[in-house]
């Protein structure tokens, strides 16, 4: 798992380490240039006190200037070249030296030399550079140190500056992990860093979200358990009827109603299932190939029966493959539960008519009846969840038929339409899937200019 | 008594039920129509569904309240939150009973209702030597038991409600049957037959030309 903290503190403590680091450099570079320059007026003082003395009494003062491997080396010759004197035999150095300074590399490393013409000789004054290097290192490591000291307590400070900057996370933490799962009111957003807001808000609008969805769920809940009390009222009274009846005759036609009754009760549940089937969200089935017009007569089939008792013309007038994509179990119940309605709502010898119908952008499925329609007013409200019409009269469906289709039309991107019926009477359910994506025109142009619209 | 209940299964059940109970029961399917039954005022109590269409339930029962209408109303809720049942109560609603319910409790509620409207705590309606206990449709003469059917039970209870008192034939009718029941000619005079039959020709007195009547064969003509 990674920690802001953690990563915090390693990243600072490194660019600090850096930054030490070329402190101690620069240090060391600018401390070598004044040492070289120290040194070399050092030389040249000490030349141009050597060539004012008798050379008899060098090799005393040589010697008193630097014993050891970092001393100086002075060396003297005559106007003929020949060395008069050598300070540190030892030392192997230009035999031949150029005048002025110059820095000469040996064995023992690179080594300064000073040579000046003083009368009828030459002093050389050499001195290796590892003397000004060391100087040098010692003056950059007087400086970092105490940096390189302080560093742990550095680290202390950061890890606890870290801790308190993330706090308000924490509190965040703790007023999530204190709710219950029904407290769905934002969180607290004042007094919050400006780093954690987004957080805070995304988490709020994810609550707002979450509380208007439950809002919608418990009031579906409510409606539902509304209106299966009323199925069930009508169960109880006929089986109550049945149990009073004291004839033949009469208990079997307490037992008729009470079949008639329970089938409305079923009719309802297997309804509400159907809507709880099709919640957006619900289905993960990967979308198929479905033929409405094969599904059109499957159902055609089925409620011919239905349709024949009562008399209605019930046909499908036009029949093209239409082919959509979706849930071919979720497309049935909408044609279904179109059908059904329209059948449901026509008065006795009276026509259904379910027709297919495609164009370039979409498949349009249409569903006629000569029923009594539904008034313009009407028109919108009728999608709601148990809304039922005012003057439908004697026939009372589930107020949920409408409902289910739109929610199945919706998850299938189609558009719901209610127009007229036959002949410009009764109610005509016009259902457009648009057919931009899945479809495959033979002609390769058209799809292509079909797909590529918006 | 009035029904009102949009629900067609329901609405067949609870009038057939509580006609089996001796009630006589008209029975309208919307608010509206609520209303023009409830203006011809012949109507002893209401039983009204709150969820009616074209005019709600509660709209119904206020307006009946705000015009001086003071008959027993006993809502049916589907609604069971507490919220929907004080609002009921407090529109003027004298009971309440929430779906689904019980034809037998239903019944039972409407007894209280019209007991309490007449005034009386003792459910058992008794005038000089005759009783009838509404709840088991059973009258007591002198002590014995008579079984009723509920047509003859209407009839008693009709007459024991304001005894003494002479009720006309078209009054009696009224008693026994709804809107859409078929009258049948003489009915009156059939169960009245009968009924003075079961419990002795002196308690029920034909006022000729005018109806039936009560009486109290051991307190000669008196009325109280």
């Amino acid at each position: 798992m990674t920690s802001i903290r953690r990563e915090l503190l390693v990243w600072l403590l490194l660019g600090i380490a850096l930054a030490v680091a070329v402190a101690a450099i620069g240090t060391y570079w600018r401390a070598r240039d004044e040492a070289n320059a120290l040194f070399d007026y050092q030389l040249k003082e000490m030349a141009a006190s050597l060539t004012d003395a008798p050379f008899a009494a060098v090799p005393a003062g040589a010697g008193a200037i630097g014993p050891g491997s970092d001393a100086m080396v002075v060396q003297i010759w005559d106007r003929n070249g020949v060395q008069l004197f050598l300070s540190q035999p030892r030392r192997v150095l230009p035999q031949n030296a150029q005048l002025g300074f110059s820095t000469v590399a040996t064995d023992n490393g690179p080594w300064r030399v000073f040579s000046t013409l003083a009368g009828a000789q030459v002093v050389q004054i050499a001195q290796p550079m590892s003397a000004r290097r060391e100087l040098a290192a010692s003056m950059a490591l007087r400086t970092i140190v105490p940096l390189l000291a302080v560093l742990p307590f550095l680290a202390v400070l950061i890890w606890f500056t870290i801790a308190r900057g993330l706090k308000p996370l924490d509190r965040v933490a703790a007023a999530v992990a204190r709710r219950s799962p029904a407290q769905l009111d934002p969180l607290p957003d004042s007094d919050l860093p400006h780093e954690v807001q987004p957080l805070v808000g995304a988490l709020n609008d994810l609550l707002s979200r979450l509380r208007h969805t439950l809002d919608a769920q418990r009031a579906f809940v409510a409606d539902a358990a509304h209106e299966l009390r009323t199925p069930l009222t009508a169960v109880h009274l006929q089986a109550q009827l049945a149990e009073r009846a004291t004839t033949d005759v009469e208990r079997a036609a307490a037992l008729t109603e009470l079949k008639g009754g329970l089938e409305r009760a079923t009719r309802l549940v297997e309804q509400l299932l159907t809507l709880a089937r099709e919640e957006p969200g619900v289905s993960a089935l990967a979308p198929s190939t479905v033929d409405l017009s094969v599904s059109a007569r499957e159902v055609i089939a089925d409620l011919a029966p239905l349709a024949g008792a009562k008399g209605i013309d019930l046909g499908l007038s036009a029949t093209p493959s239409s082919t959509v994509s979706g849930d071919p179990d979720a497309l049935r119940t909408l044609i279904s539960n179109l059908v059904d309605n329209a059948i449901r709502y026509t008065p006795a010898g009276g026509r259904v008519d379910v027709a297919l119908a495609e164009d370039a952008r979409a498949v349009v499925l249409t569903v006629r009846d000569s029923g009594p329609g539904i008034p313009p007013e009407d028109r919108e409200r009728v999608f709601d969840r148990f809304y039922r019409g005012g003057g439908a009269g004697a026939i009372r469906g589930s107020g949920l038929g409408l409902a289910i289709v739109k929610q199945i039309a919706e998850r299938h991107g189609a558009g719901v339409e209610l127009g007229p019926g036959v002949d410009g009477r009764g109610l005509g359910v016009t259902v457009r899937f648009a057919t931009r994506d899945t479809r495959i025109t033979p002609r390769g142009s058209h799809a292509a200019m079909a797909g590529s619209k918006p | 008594m009035l029904l009102a209940e949009d629900d067609a299964m329901i609405g067949a059940s609870v009038r057939r039920g509580l006609s089996q109970d001796g009630f006589t029961v008209d029975w309208v399917e919307d608010g509206r129509a609520a209303e023009l039954a409830l203006a011809d005022k012949v109507h002893d109590a209401v039983l009204l569904d709150l969820g009616l269409p074209r005019k709600s339930g509660l709209e119904v029962l206020s307006s009946m309240r705000r015009g001086g209408d003071t008959r027993p109303v006993l809502i049916m809720t589907a609604r069971d939150a507490i919220a929907d049942r004080v609002a009921g109560l407090d529109a003027g609603a004298d009971d309440y009973v929430v779906k689904p319910f019980d034809l037998t409790e239903l019944a039972a509620r409407l007894r209280a209702l019209s007991r309490r409207r007449a005034g009386r705590a003792d459910p058992i309606l008794s005038y000089g030597v005759l009783e009838l206990d509404p709840a088991s449709h059973q009258a007591r003469v002198r002590g014995t038991s008579v079984s009723l059917s509920a047509r003859e039970f209407a009839l008693l209870a009709a007459l024991l409600a304001r005894p003494g008192a002479v009720l006309s034939r078209s009054q009696l009718e009224g008693r026994l049957y709804g809107w859409s029941d078929p009258v049948e000619s003489n009915a009156v005079e059939v169960h009245i037959h009968a009924l003075r039959k079961k419990l002795g020709a002196d308690l029920i007195r034909n006022v000729r030309g005018v109806g039936w009547m009560v009486a109290k064969p051991d307190a000669g003509q008196g009325t109280s």
